[in-house]
């Protein structure tokens, strides 16, 4: 059974909570936006409102860093962000290119720190199954 | 990096969780260093080192001194 150290038990905590109010915040916020007619100033509100949760998310990613005693889960995460910071930011840049002309649609720009998450959460499965399943 | 430590870890009789409770690692980390999948910092093989009573060059091979055995 795998076991977490406890920064990663920290983290994950913070993760689920920030992810909870993210859940809880983004309707109301869609419906307002959909059914109400929003100045500038509230929208902008609105707009933070909505992506506090999420910067808090990456902020734990720095505080687990910062927290993780354990050196080899530490530079396992480490090697996990560079690739994924590196294939999101081949990925915005190859689709931004595509978009300029015209062969692909526009995308919300929201969408390049969900690419991110998704990739590091594929390559922490693939080095998971490629060690077997064991640790 | 090539070691010693899966032998010197059976001569006590300690599990990985044993050794990785006295270095205050996870047992994961004590498997990847076991298996050389992961190479421990300076710090942390002083630790070792300290844990087991030996100088580094007897737990853990150095690869250089590997590579000129092979020539």
């Amino acid at each position: 059974m795998t076991s977490f150290t406890p920064a990663q038990r920290a983290h994950t905590r913070r993760i689920l909570w920030l992810m909870l109010v993210y859940l809880i915040i983004l309707p109301p916020l869609v419906w307002l936006h959909a059914h109400r007619h929003i100045g500038p100033a509230f929208s902008l509100v609105m707009a933070i409102a909505a992506a506090l949760p999420l910067l808090g998310v990456f902020a734990s990613w720095g505080r687990y860093l910062s927290d993780e005693r354990d050196e080899y889960h530490q530079s396992l995460t480490l090697r996990r962000i560079a690739i994924a910071t590196n294939a999101t930011m081949g990925t915005a840049i190859v689709w931004g290119f595509l978009q300029a002309f015209g062969a692909m649609p526009l995308v919300e720009a929201y969408w390049i720190p969900f690419v991110w998450v998704v990739i590091q959460g594929v390559f922490a499965g693939v080095s998971y199954l490629s060690r077997g399943g064991k640790e | 990096m090539q070691n010693r430590l899966r032998v010197l870890r059976a001569e006590r009789s300690w599990s990985q969780q044993d050794l990785a409770d006295k270095l205050e690692v996870s047992r994961q980390s004590v498997n990847a260093i076991e298996t050389g999948k992961y190479d421990p910092s300076l710090p942390l093989a002083f630790r070792i080192a300290e844990l087991f009573a030996l100088p580094i060059e007897e737990i853990f091979v150095s690869p250089s001194h590997r590579s000129s055995k092979a020539i």
